[in-house]
């Protein structure tokens, strides 16, 4: 591993500015098989709630042109089942453990914080989901409003020292307000972008594709959408951000750091060539060699016109 | 598992919609087993799924059929002899079969293939099998062998009626003791697995949902499965990681 990939948001080091997004790496075991993810930065796990869920019914996926829009709606093992099976698990992938964490209202996520507290040396930091689009109640219907963000994330800052890292959706007017609400919550970083919230339609039945009607939208058409938010938020906070967004080649993280983001997470490229976190590693060293650059020097150097 | 980078080495057209494809590709050859899948790419968003309908160790090949359904489909239909292509395999449960046994296959729909990577396996090892396919008329027959017992729907092929009533012909002495599996539309694999519980037999059928990664980790393709916890009215499995096979008495059909 090159020391050039190495990157810090806030006080977390990470070994490469690469993690490999919530829920689209289960918790690990899969890929493990395929690549060693040794040489992550980290894996945010599936995300986890208070009790399990079995997640939506139907079909949960459609094809677009460019991505994908998926409608699983959390289906976890809930997070006693995930510190017994799970958390011991992704310690032993000697990469960053993110836990990620959703509820349905403010108690679900202090009950989840309070329950993953005494594993916090098992635990580099906490991705809270207020933007999970699939669900009824919670994720993003808190994560849209701003002073319910603040309050939210100041009341997670009272219960731990771990780093909290919010997850954002996309699915509001200005993401610089949601952004801010959470920094101002006293968030260590932002996690941007969740899916965008869309719809298929098969013209033969005039229904939904998804059994959920709506679902989120992820892969490479996303891109620009995340990047101009990453963009946007930069020029106006304080703390780190985390891209997130239709990342599938080294060019898009160095596009996303130059954006402002200090790491990246990979999401729906792993659904579609699993490997494709070990490459784009292999590229972005190959790049700090080429270009004699560490790639932390990136973060947050773009020039507006 | 991984990701092959297989090279298609002969290709043959079924009927006027199925082509049946053979990839080089040593690594999916000796690893398969029954019941397994691969997940191939081709140029739109997502890969797709099938059931390995067979394979070759001694060239180092294996076998799907492809119904050509929609776009994605129909350009790999047009893989040409000599392409090469991703495809990630093998994938998922297969059937757990031993050469003591006795079974009888059941396939319906593009079925036929993983129920023919069956037969074949099973004739090998020496295994008592009998296979009974359903089709809607003759001209949707394909992978038949003389031993089948054939069913469509039009009764213009085989018996007359739907593969219950081929199953029906069987004795007393065929059922003794067998296991069956099924592979077919959901239809059919619910009367299937309703014709094994009413003989007292063993039934393992083949789950399919709208898939995505083919390797557990995005959790779209679930099949409802009965619960294993109280509280809850039931469970979601991955059909591509937890399957495709299951026994019939844990899915909810």
């Amino acid at each position: 591993m090159s020391e050039k990939l190495f990157v810090k948001v806030g006080d977390v080091v990470l070994k490469s500015p690469i993690i490999l997004a919530s829920g689209t790496c289960n918790m690990g075991r899969e890929l493990s098989e395929i690549y060693d993810l040794s040489i992550l930065g980290g894996l945010s796990s599936k995300g986890l709630t208070i009790k399990p869920r079995v997640g939506n019914e139907g079909v949960r996926v459609a094809e677009c042109e460019c991505g994908m829009l998926n409608s699983v709606g959390l289906q976890n093992p809930g997070v006693d089942h995930f510190i017994k099976e799970d958390l011991g698990y992704m310690n032993t992938l000697d990469t960053g453990v993110i836990v990620n964490v959703a509820g349905h209202c403010f108690e679900d996520y202090i009950d989840i914080v309070n329950k993953l507290n005494p594993y916090a040396d098992m635990i580099d930091a906490l991705e809270v989901n207020l933007s999970c689009p699939n669900v009824k109640a919670g994720c993003m219907s808190i994560g849209s409003d701003p002073e319910q963000i603040k309050a939210i994330v100041s009341e997670l800052r009272k219960l731990t020292d771990l780093p909290l890292w919010i997850k954002l959706t996309p699915n509001v007017t200005d993401i610089k307000q949601t952004a801010l609400a959470a920094q101002e919550g006293g968030a260590d970083a932002v996690v941007l972008i969740n899916t965008l919230l869309g719809m298929k339609i098969d013209i033969k039945t005039r229904r939904p594709v998804l059994r959920n009607n709506t679902g989120g939208y992820s892969g490479p058409a996303v891109k620009p959408v995340a990047i101009r938010m990453v963009a946007e938020c930069s020029q106006v906070l304080d703390i780190p951000i985390i891209g997130c967004g239709g990342i599938s080649s080294a060019e898009d993280v160095i596009e996303f750091m130059i954006a402002g983001a200090s790491a990246v997470e990979i999401g729906t490229a792993n659904l579609v060539v699993p490997e494709s976190p070990k490459f784009i590693t292999e590229e972005l060293e190959a790049w700090c060699k080429d270009n004699d650059t560490s790639l932390e020097s990136l973060t947050a150097t773009l020039q507006l016109w | 598992m991984k990701d092959n980078y297989c090279e298609l080495v002969s290709k043959e057209f079924l009927n006027e919609d199925t082509v049946y494809l053979e990839f080089l590709c040593p690594e999916i050859a000796n690893n398969a087993v029954p019941g397994q899948f691969v997940n191939v790419t081709c140029s739109k968003f997502l890969r797709r799924p099938f059931g390995i309908a067979g394979v070759n160790k001694e060239k180092g090949t294996f076998r799907i059929g492809v119904k050509i359904i929609g776009e994605g489909t129909t350009e790999i239909a047009c893989f040409e002899e000599g392409d090469e292509v991703f495809i990630l395999g093998p994938l998922g449960n297969g059937f757990d079969f031993n050469k003591d046994g006795k079974y009888i296959l059941i396939s319906g729909g593009t079925g036929v293939f993983p129920i023919n990577f069956a037969y074949e396996y099973l004739s090998e090892i020496g295994a008592d099998v009998k296979v009974v396919q359903g089709f809607r008329n003759m001209s949707q027959v394909i992978m038949n062998k003389p031993e089948f017992i054939l069913t469509t729907d039009s009764g213009d092929a085989g018996i007359k009626g739907n593969c219950c009533d081929g199953l029906n012909t069987l004795s007393d002495e065929d059922l003794k003791d067998a296991t069956v599996a099924c592979v077919g539309p959901i239809p059919m694999m619910k009367a299937v697995s309703a014709w094994a519980d009413s003989k007292g037999l063993d039934c393992y059928i083949s789950m399919e949902q709208r898939m995505a990664c083919g390797i557990g980790i995005c959790l779209v393709c679930v099949c409802k499965t009965k619960a294993q916890e109280q509280g809850v009215e039931f469970d979601h499995k991955r059909c591509c990681k937890d399957g495709p096979v299951f026994n019939s008495k844990e899915v909810i059909l």
